[in-house]
């Protein structure tokens, strides 16, 4: 009580030094609260934003390692390197099964593809090289390229990643097509592909290995690509035009004992969080998969839409720092000019027995009751200032990405590459939608860590008192007063 | 003749008084001047409440044999009113910061109500067992008289109903009117501010009072009024007073003078 009384007294005293000192501390204050508030908020997009996509990996090649010890200008040099390419142990379904069955995994799908030719239809021609269906960026293409139709099998409809992202929208569908799809020879064919070959619901279609057996396959259902998906092609026709949708069942039952017919898997792994996925691929590593594979995240493509926001965060964070540097310079130097103001007083309270101790509490305490009237005021002025402040911020960051964006569309020669973000990918992602405003909210998170940080700085910066304390003498400081 | 030879002498009364019975009498009496001179060092020795033994003090950066103070065995007792005198640079403020707490002894020990400082919390001692008072009084000039008096009080932890009723009457004790209590330090005369130091070393009611120069700064006439309460302290309110000092008129007030050699005339 006695130090609080003191405190207060001596605050009331020297009102010019530590309305400085209040206004001081409010500057940082006020600086700490928009920077946190943006900061926190942020980080809450940013992760409710990662939080609204799976957190998914593939298995692709690891390209660095493939073309370790390999010189292009060497006949020999390629010709190894074709070699290396061939004997990468390819995995199967069974594998992929085995490599699901980890913790880190939550779920997985995958799409099993094979190439066939028409029997009963034929192609759509396509005239530009561009024509790779697209879902097999990944994984053995051995004779898909050289066949009329891909054949596309998914083990689930969390697999049709196509659909759940809008590349493809169904036309037509029967009744039942659902509960049928993934149980038996039935399938979705684009309507480019119906139209060409004259086909309806319900109708037959055969399809031929390169051995010439024949398989027959019924149409439950009608997909169109959409176009936002089909700018890059110079066709005609679509990138799927030529892709038929099955269930994986089907694709299995194909390849079972026909070794000529090479399929081709491409699962995805739903895993727990990011931070696991280099155990992850050491545990596949473990259970068989070739090192010449590795695993790819979605993090990258979640996190571009959120780049922006990351920006600002990352220079909240450091105008955070450098405030909190200078003004715990400022506060430290005031406080060393408070002491040496006041050293007779030290003194006289020192002589008439009053501990040391009490003393440096009672310097503490001043600063503590001005920093904590300040940090409220700070708080307050903080949070009217930090939603404005922050989408100000914000609208030079977007206008900064888009020059830069339009600056690689032309070095790409033009062609929008941002319009087909979601669909170049292929594996379902939706199109990343930027976010172009923050509300930067002061809720008790940011009071607390506000608190925490001006408590902080205060101790720090009282050191000067607390250390000088201990170091005079009063007998001294009253010698040369007299 | 046997009876002519054994009686020497006659007592107050006249009575005849044997050799025999004189040696037994002298026995007596010393025995009894023995036992008076005992309770008489036992009553002194239990009114001693300060006792400097061998003490010696010597500045930290000073070297191994420059002391400021060497040697000094005073004994001091309540109710009793003391001077040390000495020239300048004898060691009477260094004497003074020793009995205050203020250093400590490099060698020698002070033992104050039979305990030595060294084992003594030096804050607690200063704020509840004895008063300081200064020659430039060490007032906080921010403060009011009577807020000066009451930090003393808080500082000893007193819990009275109000403190500024008991400011004023320490106040009123040392001679200064009760409307002086708000009046800032500044404000008041040299020997007003003195006045105030010694109400603020009486608020906590201490055993001892220590007092440097307290009338150095003040002419004859306000000297006079000072060690009068530095009298009526010690006469009526059995505390020990202190006071550090040259002048010669405070000299001849006080029971009792030590005096303070310098060290290389004491060597």
């Amino acid at each position: 009580m006695f130090i609080l009384k003191n405190a207060w007294i001596s605050i009331k005293r020297n009102k010019g030094r530590n309305i400085l000192i209040g206004i001081i501390i409010l500057i940082i204050a006020c600086a700490c609260t928009i920077t946190l508030a943006i900061k926190n908020t942020a980080v809450d997009l940013i992760d409710s934003y990662k939080s609204a996509y799976d957190k998914e990996v593939t298995i692709g090649f690891n390209r660095e390692n493939m073309m370790k010890g390999f010189d292009p200008s060497q006949e020999e040099g390629r010709e190894s390197a074709r070699e290396k390419f061939d004997n990468i142990a390819s995995y199967t379904i069974s594998d992929v099964e085995k490599f699901a069955d980890s913790d880190y995994i939550e779920s997985y799908y995958y799409t099993y593809g094979v190439g066939l030719n028409g029997n009963s239809i034929e192609k759509a021609e396509i005239e530009s090289n561009n024509d790779m269906p697209n879902g097999f960026g990944h994984g053995r293409e051995n004779n898909m390229s050289s066949t009329d139709f891909t054949l596309t099998g998914y083990s689930s409809q969390d697999a049709m990643s196509e659909f759940i992202s809008g590349a493809y929208t169904m036309s037509e569908i029967t009744d039942n097509a659902w509960d049928i799809a993934f149980n038996g020879n039935y399938i979705f064919i684009n309507e480019e592909l119906a139209s060409y070959n004259n086909l309806k619901l319900n109708d037959k279609v055969k399809l031929e290995d390169e051995d010439g057996n024949v398989y027959e396959f019924e149409i439950i259902g009608i997909f169109k690509e959409n176009e936002e998906d089909n700018q890059e092609s110079m066709s005609m026709f679509s990138n799927s035009v030529n892709t038929i949708i099955t269930n994986s069942e089907a694709v299995v039952k194909l390849t079972d004992g026909n070794e000529n017919l090479k399929a081709s898997i491409h699962p995805t792994f739903i895993i727990n969080s990011y931070d696991n996925v280099e155990k992850l691929q050491d545990e596949f590593y473990e259970k068989g998969l070739d090192e010449n594979f590795i695993l790819q995240t979605n993090e990258e493509l979640a996190e571009s839409g959120v780049s922006s926001v990351k920006n600002i965060s990352s220079f909240s964070t450091s105008f955070l720092i450098i405030t909190l540097i200078i003004g715990g310079i400022v506060l430290f130097v005031i406080n060393m000019i408070n002491i040496r103001e006041r050293k007779y007083e030290i003194g006289v309270l020192r002589t008439i027995g009053i501990s040391k101790l009490k003393l440096t509490m009672q310097f503490v305490a001043e600063l503590v009751i001005v920093s904590v009237i300040a940090l409220t005021l700070g708080a307050g002025i903080g949070a009217v200032s930090s939603k404005g402040v922050s989408n100000s911020l914000l609208a030079n960051e977007i206008s900064s990405s888009n020059e830069k964006t339009e600056e690689i569309n032309k070095n790409f020669g033009g062609i929008n590459h941002d319009g087909a973000r979601g669909g170049m990918h292929g594996k379902g992602m939706p199109v990343v939608q930027a976010y172009d405003s923050i509300d930067a909210v002061v809720d008790i998170k940011v009071l607390i860590e506000l608190l925490s940080i001006g408590l902080s700085l205060v101790l720090v910066s009282s050191i000067a008192s607390m250390v000088s304390i201990q170091r005079f003498s009063p007998l001294t400081i009253l010698k040369e007063r007299s | 003749m046997a009876n002519k030879n054994n009686y020497v002498s006659k007592d107050k009364l006249g009575k005849n008084i044997s050799k025999k019975e004189i040696k037994v009498k002298t026995k007596e009496d010393n025995e009894l001047k023995e036992k008076k001179e005992i309770k008489e060092k036992n009553t002194s020795a239990k009114n001693v409440i300060l006792s400097i033994k061998n003490a010696s003090y010597r500045y930290s950066d000073a070297e191994e044999d420059d002391y400021a103070l060497k040697n000094v065995s005073f004994d001091f007792e309540c109710g009793k009113l003391y001077a040390i005198r000495g020239r300048s640079g004898t060691g009477k403020t260094t004497l003074l910061s020793l009995i205050s707490g203020l250093e400590k002894c490099t060698e020698g020990e002070i033992i104050f109500a039979g305990k030595s400082l060294k084992d003594m919390n030096l804050d607690k001692y200063r704020n509840s067992d004895i008063g300081i008072v200064f020659q430039s009084y060490n007032l906080l000039p921010f403060m009011t008289a009577s807020e000066n008096i009451i930090l003393s009080m808080d500082a000893n932890g007193l819990k009275i109903k109000s403190k500024k009723e008991k400011a004023i009457e320490l106040m009123e004790k040392v001679g200064l009117k009760a409307s002086y209590a708000n009046r800032k330090v500044l404000r008041l005369s040299g020997g007003e501010q003195q006045r105030v130091a010694i109400a603020r070393s009486l608020s906590y009611n201490p055993k001892m009072i220590i007092a440097d120069e307290p009338t150095g700064n003040l002419d004859k006439q306000t000297e006079s009024e000072i060690l009068e309460i530095f009298k009526k302290l010690a006469h009526e309110e059995n505390k020990c007073v202190i006071i550090v000092t040259h002048s010669q008129n405070v000299c001849d007030t006080v029971d009792k003078i030590y005096d303070l050699k310098k060290v290389k005339d004491v060597n």
